[in-house]
């Protein structure tokens, strides 16, 4: 429970890093960062980070359009066939949850594939 | 299976990076990278500005000698305060790339044939022609001038400066969209691309001519004909300067000279009418591009100052082509559009003066048919010598496949534009255009000169440099002048030299003078009390020298001219009203004409409805009326099946020019048994009378098969504000407007008034303007369009025109500082 805690934390603070210049991809990178030092099992690690970048990229997402009431929302859904503002953000939201969820994932992986003992404490953990 | 499932995850982790970092295709759309351009921090949500207010941080710009201010108002408008002209030119190239930078970086890769290098090979052969007619050539040769004037240079160059410190500073999260859409980044700005940019201008305003569709005509009709169909003086035009007896002395020293002289079709070129030469372009209505300018003196206005309203029909974009910024020093206050990529203000006020300007649209492109010397055309003959062609190789890099290479020949003419088509009729032709000229150094300091004139002598001073595109030049000053002057530069001409493809083998055929400044038409405070100008003749046929141009405009100019004419304690109100006057002139020479000649008692209840409606028709364009759509079908109609002869060879995509409408109209009411009006494909001898009823009858025909069709004016002709990209979303498709080609507010399809300005020069001197779109080129602010509803319905803003940074704190929406550190 702690280390989900600390990896959604993680990503939620260094996915931040966009801000400053974090290429989109970065945010599988802090992922599996998130999940090399807060070692929690495959699924757990995938499902923490993908809530975690989710959240993240639909605040973000969230945020801009709510201070630009819409505007340029409204006209890059009719770009991209006519959906809405709100399904924009989804889509985002989306996008940041798979990055973050599988970047955890791979790192976790390969965490228990190079320390095969852990995963066994930390089931224990559990 | 540890292994395998972390491949597993490994290769799912690639393969979702690689499908986010890949343009995808939606259909035949194609999308930009997912990944970048859905980043909540650097993507497209980072182009959603605040709708709230305006923020701009505080700037170091390196280069300014004193620290200046810029205030936004509440449309965006950029108000800049600085100590010198210098530091404000900086400030300007820094503001106009914040809001711009795409626009000018469009632009100009469209004026260089680098399209392609980000959009791919789709835009290859807009690419390619670019660079076949020169257009890189003329930037470079403008800059040859420009560099003989070290002032000139050294403002030009803090304006570059400025814009490369915006794009320095710039965070790829701040890139404007269409970056982040097209996926490219942007690259620095050169005192280069401010030459394409007037160049494109050129392309836009002097381009237009008709050479081969005339020779073609000529070849088909033969001279007398010719002389019938295309007479180049209409008798009911107003010309900008008429004759007050002011070109009496040098008309007699020009007649000696050139006595007898007519310079005739190249002896070889001239195809016979069975296999004429075909064009890629048959046009019947050439591309909208007039504007209207005027200036009354106090005698005519209520107020008794002068008033001064201009509006240049351009292509309407989004973002739109002009820029509104005002610009303070202790030597100079102006206030007016400027064209991004170009300092300075180019259409505006200051304290003391107005300006304005309208095209010209003198002929200053012509064909030369060049005489080879070898079979590689490497070498041709001039009065019988050799001379070499200088290859030039366009290298054309284009996204996603390899470079193009282009190879176009340039002789002492100019390019061999369609020297790469053996099947084009200008094969063998050589361009020779003005704006491959080096121009006069002063060219570049023109608006800057009225932007800080004073009186008529400085826009004498400032107009004398400026060679193209050629310009109609309206001005007013507070002190009680007006004038108006048709300023470029123009080739002394025999009679319809350039008016056909010419020779090329000898010197005979070229241009060997420009018409001296002193002889440039102008003129100033008039008796009559107003100078105007739209696009129509210059001179009347009196002037002592020959000129021509493919369209010169016979409508909006007459009814301007009456307008003016019969003015008088004219307010700014009426300015507004004269700009949005949907009043076609040339509907009203035509209708009546038409009406004589149509037989009311043979038409069915369904005709005597529509020609009732047509009768009662004021003919006025607005957008709300149902007669104007049923008298356009009509008219083409007459006009078309009158042409019957044109038409057809039309219809098989060969250029031949069509008669004028003012011609068209003159035969319909003086000579309606002509054997044009005769249809060459029946047996039995048709006058005007069978075409009009017969146009009527096609016209009924035309609304039984289209009922959608019968609607008013504004959804008849539609109208769309198109993003420079054509991408919809971007776009305004929503808006409904009246005017025609004919009427002075001269909106079409995707053309019109791009900034509707007027100004009144009294002790305070107060400006009212409005463009069709907005400051910002954002699509994600609400500035990016907030000025489109209002030029929409004929309104107009009371332009800030500040004295001082302190004045009217309650249109003030933010205040950013430079310094040099």
């Amino acid at each position: 429970m702690k280390n989900a805690l600390l990896t959604t934390l993680f990503i939620l603070v260094f996915g931040c890093l966009g801000y400053w210049g974090l290429p989109w991809w970065g945010l599988a990178v802090v992922a599996g960062v998130a999940a090399w030092f807060f070692p929690l099992s495959g699924g757990k690690s995938f499902s923490t980070a993908f809530a975690a970048g989710f959240l993240l990229w639909f605040v973000a997402a969230l945020l801009h359009n709510m201070s630009n009431g819409g505007i340029l929302s409204a006209k890059i859904g009719v770009l991209f066939m006519g959906v809405k503002g709100w399904h924009l953000m989804s889509i985002t939201a989306l996008f940041g949850g798979l990055l973050a969820g599988f970047g955890a994932l791979t790192s976790s992986y390969a965490r228990q594939m190079m320390f095969p003992d852990k995963p066994r404490r930390y089931g224990r953990r559990r | 299976m540890r292994i395998f499932r972390f491949l597993l995850a490994a290769v799912v982790t690639g393969a979702l990076i690689w499908f986010l970092k890949t343009p995808q295709k939606a259909g035949d759309k194609s999308l930009p990278p997912l990944g970048a351009f859905f980043n909540p921090f650097s993507g497209f949500w980072a182009n959603a500005e605040r709708a709230d207010g305006a923020n701009f941080d505080d700037k170091s710009l390196p280069g300014l000698k004193a620290p200046c201010q810029v205030l936004y108002d509440d449309l965006l408008v950029p108000h800049i305060f600085a100590e010198n002209l210098d530091d404000a030119l900086r400030v300007e190239g820094f503001v106009i790339a914040s809001q711009r930078l795409w626009q000018m970086d469009i632009t100009t890769r469209k004026a260089s044939g680098r399209l392609s290098e980000v959009l791919g090979a789709r835009t290859l052969p807009i690419d390619k022609m670019t660079r076949r007619r020169g257009m890189v050539y003329a930037a470079e040769n403008a800059l040859v001038g420009w560099k003989k004037s070290e002032e000139g240079m050294r403002l030009l160059q803090a304006y570059t400066d400025g814009v490369n410190a915006y794009i320095d500073q710039l965070d790829p999260a701040e890139y404007p969209i269409e970056f982040k859409l097209l996926d490219y980044k942007p690259e620095h700005w050169s005192v280069l691309k401010t030459a394409l940019v007037i160049e494109s201008m050129a392309e836009t305003l002097a381009s237009g001519e008709s050479d081969l569709a005339s020779t073609n005509a000529l070849a088909l009709f033969g001279q007398e004909t010719f002389d019938f169909l295309y007479p180049e003086w209409n008798p009911k035009q107003e010309p900008i300067i008429p004759d007050t007896g002011q070109w009496k002395v040098a008309q007699k020293a020009l007649a000696e000279a050139e006595s007898g002289k007519k310079l005739s079709v190249a002896p070889d070129f001239v195809p016979n009418s069975g296999t004429l030469a075909s064009n890629e372009l048959p046009d019947i209505d050439p591309y909208l591009k007039g504007s209207n300018n005027w200036a009354v003196s106090g005698g005519k206005t209520k107020s008794g100052h002068p008033m001064l309203a201009n509006d240049p029909h351009l292509n309407l974009t989004l973002p739109s082509i002009w820029f509104q910024v005002q610009i303070h020093t202790p030597e100079q206050n102006c206030y007016g559009v400027a064209l991004p990529g170009v300092p300075g203000v180019v259409i505006g006020f200051n304290e003391y003066t107005a300006w304005g300007m309208t095209n010209v649209g003198q002929d200053v492109s012509d064909w030369y048919r060049v005489k080879w010397a070898n079979a590689e055309r490497s070498k041709y003959l001039i009065d019988g010598q050799q001379r070499d062609v200088r290859m030039q190789v366009e290298v054309i890099p284009v996204r996603g496949q390899d470079t193009v290479y282009d190879t176009v020949r340039y002789t002492d003419w100019g390019p061999m534009v369609y020297d790469n088509d053996a099947q084009h009729p200008l094969y063998d032709c050589a361009l020779r255009w003005i704006s491959h000229d080096v121009p006069e150094p002063d060219e570049m300091a023109l608006f800057l000169r009225l932007n800080s004139g004073k009186n008529f002598q400085d826009y004498q001073k400032a107009l004398s440099g400026f060679d193209c595109p050629a310009q109609n030049f309206v001005f007013a000053t507070r002190s009680g002048d007006i004038a108006i002057q048709v300023q470029g530069r123009y080739p002394v001409r025999a009679k319809e030299q350039g008016r056909f493809i010419q020779d090329g083998s000898t010197m005979a055929t070229a241009w060997k003078n420009f018409i001296p400044q002193d002889m440039i038409p102008g003129m100033r405070n008039p008796s009559r009390g107003f100078v105007f100008s739209a696009n129509q003749h210059s001179t009347p046929p009196s002037y002592p020298y020959y000129y021509l141009a493919n369209d010169f405009e016979d409508y909006r100019s007459r009814r301007i001219y009456s307008r003016l004419d019969t003015m008088h304690d004219a307010t700014p109100a009426y300015m507004k009203a004269m700009q949005n006057d949907n009043f076609s002139q040339r509907a009203a020479d035509a209708l009546p004409a038409m009406f004589r000649l149509l037989d009311q008692d043979k038409l069915d209840e369904d005709g005597r409805k529509m020609a009732k409606e047509l009768a009662e028709w004021q003919y006025t364009y607005d957008a709300d009326l149902t007669a104007p759509p049923l008298y356009d079908i009509w008219y083409d109609s007459c006009y078309l099946k009158t042409w019957d002869e044109m038409d057809v060879l039309r219809k098989q995509n060969k250029t031949i020019l069509m008669p004028e409408a003012w011609r068209f109209i003159e035969l319909l009411e003086q000579d309606t048994s002509n054997i044009f009006f005769d249809k060459r494909n029946t047996p039995q001898r048709e006058t005007a009378r069978e075409i009009v009823n017969e146009s009527f009858r096609a016209m009924q025909a035309y609304f039984r098969q289209n009922p959608d069709k019968r609607t008013s004016w504004g959804p008849f002709r539609g109208f769309a504000l198109k993003h420079l990209a054509q991408i919809d979303a971007f776009s305004r498709l929503d808006l409904v407007v009246g005017g025609n080609k004919s009427t002075p507010n001269a909106i079409s399809k995707t053309n019109g008034p791009s900034w509707r300005m007027i100004v009144d020069l009294g002790d305070q001197v107060k400006g009212m303007g409005v463009y069709p779109g907005g400051q910002s080129g954002n699509p994600g602010s609400r500035f990016y369009d907030n000025m489109v509803n209002t030029w929409a319905k004929g309104e107009y803003y009371d332009l800030l025109f500040m004295k001082s940074a302190e004045e009217a704190p309650e249109r003030i929406l933010a205040k950013q500082s430079f310094t040099s550190k």
